[in-house]
């Protein structure tokens, strides 16, 4: 701002100085010549040269400084105002008007010139924006293609193996039963590292409905059924609760419970109960998956969402990738839930998400 | 293990470009069905469902030569018998837009055989049934739905439904164990194209289960398809369980 003001200042010194300048050469000269037309020209030069550096401000001040000075300097009787002759005021009144009209169209066409190259500027910015933003779709979508291809290409060799095994299996053949379920482990871990590219992307589209607790605790349950412990699970559904309804995307949070549960049967002791429940906390639904397993250290709570965290002391061979908890806190918090980790005082731990709950009023439709 | 439903004496199409899958079904359902027959593209497939008139139709999406959508509805051109879908992707609209597209149920890979193989044996059986529709009586987990005489009952109790729990129930028995979307469960029960009732048909659908499920949390009556729709529980729900 303060250039601004400086380099006006410099342009108002320059050109009043060239007037001043070029008032006195050619006063000197004044006596030898009786035509006004090179003090007239000379003066307009200087004028369109101000309006250029200096707008319409500089441009109209030095127009008129100009016609005083033409009239008090060049024109018969010299060094007084008077207009004897009616040609003179007619130059006068022109070159007044000539240079004032000059310097309104100089600066327009300046400012006309400015505003072009500030659209053309704009233009090529929002072109570049839309090819940037085509390029992202076209990542996006060969992203969705890649990942169609990686999890067809996994699954089908997964789906022999696992079939395969299975038949051996009911045949009576120990062996194929580790396989089956080892496959049933690769399959998951598939799914998780298909889950966690599509979290890192930043692209998880939610659909985001009104839905209720208990169809998602029972689709859950349905889910987890032949799955080594699910009779371990309790159901306790707080029925005293006003209707557990809320907004959720009820296949990703069905992907969290199942989670879950899946780590709750995992690290607790195999003769415990793990309660699965619904109630209603504030303005959420809360669905806690409570276990007695060995809880989480003091020192890792920080740590537990983290991708790929495992307590050191996790044997290698349970299985696991480490970013359950992850994938479980990202799809919580991309359709505007928590999940958040408390420990049991009598031991074990619980895990508590918290999705938001929908109002009685919404209910009174018509039946 | 679950017991192999009785054999069958249908005819099962599979399309798959996939030797090992084609492998793994003819084994899974060996002892299901008669015959299975193979194609390996769309328009051999197209070809055998006019000429072999097969009673069941499994379908593995991503085919080399024809989207699996545009072949489900090319088959249901031609053919009543239930489609199977099998797919790799669990991305669930692709599902509703398969279901939309006429086929009857889909089982994601890694499937097990024998989940695979009761699916079958429950389609065949559903197609060949009598579809009880406005008359008679649809039977599941012990509780009983009579449309003619309008009672419901649970073990020689009554359960009373509201006019909406009633056409809901209709709507989910016009073809039992048929897994029916959001949009055509609300379409069959409102009958009307503006509002969006189709998100409290699931709060009516808990209100039902309430009625209607010896445990609602254990649903073995009304069955969800999460994030697809729902379907009325069939034989097989109630065998694996």
């Amino acid at each position: 701002m303060a250039e601004l003001r400086s380099s006006a200042a410099m342009s108002v010194v320059l050109w009043y100085g060239l007037l001043i300048l070029a008032t006195v050469v050619m006063h000197m000269a004044r006596e030898t010549q009786e035509s006004q037309a090179h003090v007239v020209l000379t003066y307009l030069l200087i004028v369109l040269g101000g309006s250029v550096s200096g707008g319409r401000p500089l441009g109209f001040t030095l127009a008129a400084a100009a016609t005083l000075l033409v009239s008090y300097y060049f024109q018969y009787p010299f060094d007084e105002f008077s207009l004897t002759k009616p040609i003179d005021a007619v130059v006068l009144s022109a070159f007044f008007a000539t240079s004032g009209t000059t310097t309104y169209l100089l600066v327009r066409a300046q400012e006309e010139a400015a505003q072009a190259r500030a659209r053309t500027e704009e233009i090529e910015q929002l072109s570049d924006q839309a090819s940037h933003a085509a390029a992202l779709r076209e990542a996006a979508r060969f992203k969705d293609i890649l990942l169609a291809s990686v999890s067809h290409d996994l699954r089908t060799p997964l789906t022999s193996i696992k079939a395969l095994a299975q038949d051996a299996a009911d045949l009576g053949d120990a062996n194929s039963e580790i396989i089956v379920a080892q496959a049933e482990r690769l399959s998951k871990m598939v799914a998780h590292l298909l889950d966690m590219s599509r979290l890192n992307a930043g692209e998880f589209p939610v659909t985001i409905e009104l839905n209720t607790a208990e169809d998602l605790v029972g689709a859950a349950v349905l889910e987890m059924k032949g799955t080594s412990g699910a009779e371990r699970i309790r159901v306790e559904i707080d029925y005293s609760a006003p209707a557990l309804v809320g907004m959720f995307d009820f296949v990703e949070s069905l992907r969290i419970l199942t989670n879950l549960l899946d780590n709750a049967l995992l690290y607790s002791p195999a003769n415990t109960p793990v309660v699965l429940s619904a109630t209603r906390v504030g303005d959420w639904l809360q669905l806690s998956i409570a276990d007695r397993g060995p809880g989480v250290p003091d020192a890792d709570v920080q740590q537990i969402f983290e991708p790929f965290y495992r307590h050191a002391s996790t044997s290698s061979t349970v299985p696991g990738t480490g970013l359950g908890l992850a994938i479980a806190r990202s799809l919580a918090e991309a359709q505007g839930g928590q999940l958040t980790f408390s420990k049991r005082p009598e031991g074990g731990s619980t895990f508590a998400l918290r999705l938001r709950a929908v109002g009685e009023s919404i209910l009174s439709f018509e039946d | 293990m679950v017991m192999h439903p009785t054999r069958t004496d249908a005819t099962v199409l599979v399309i798959d470009d996939e030797p090992e899958i084609r492998h793994v079904v003819h084994s899974a359902l060996r002892s299901t069905v008669a015959r299975v027959l193979d194609a390996a593209d769309g328009r051999s497939a197209l070809a055998a469902v006019k000429a072999q008139t097969p009673d069941l139709i499994v379908l593995d999406l991503g085919l080399p030569d024809q989207s699996g959508l545009d072949l489900c509805r090319a088959i249901r051109a031609h053919s009543l018998a239930p489609i199977v879908v099998l797919t790799a992707r669990h991305i669930e609209s692709d599902k509703v837009a398969l279901l939309n597209a006429g086929a009857d149920d889909y089982v994601t890979k890694p499937f097990s055989t024998s989940e695979f193989a009761a699916r079958v044996a429950a389609q065949i059986r559903r197609a060949r049934t009598a579809r009880p529709g406005t008359s008679g009586t649809v039977e599941a987990d012990g509780m009983s739905v009579n449309f003619t005489s309008r009672r419901a009952q649970r073990a020689g109790t009554p359960v009373r439904l509201t006019p909406i729990e009633w056409a809901i129930m209709r709507a989910l028995t016009a073809d039992p164990g048929r897994v029916y979307t959001h949009q055509q469960l609300f379409d069959a029960v409102w009958a009307r194209e503006f509002g969006d009732a189709r998100q409290y048909l699931r709060v009516h659908i808990t209100n039902l289960r309430r009625k209607v499920e010896r445990d609602p949390t254990h649903p073995r009556v009304i069955i969800t398809e999460p994030g697809v729709g729902y379907r009325f529980g069939t034989p097989l729900a109630q065998e694996s369980a």
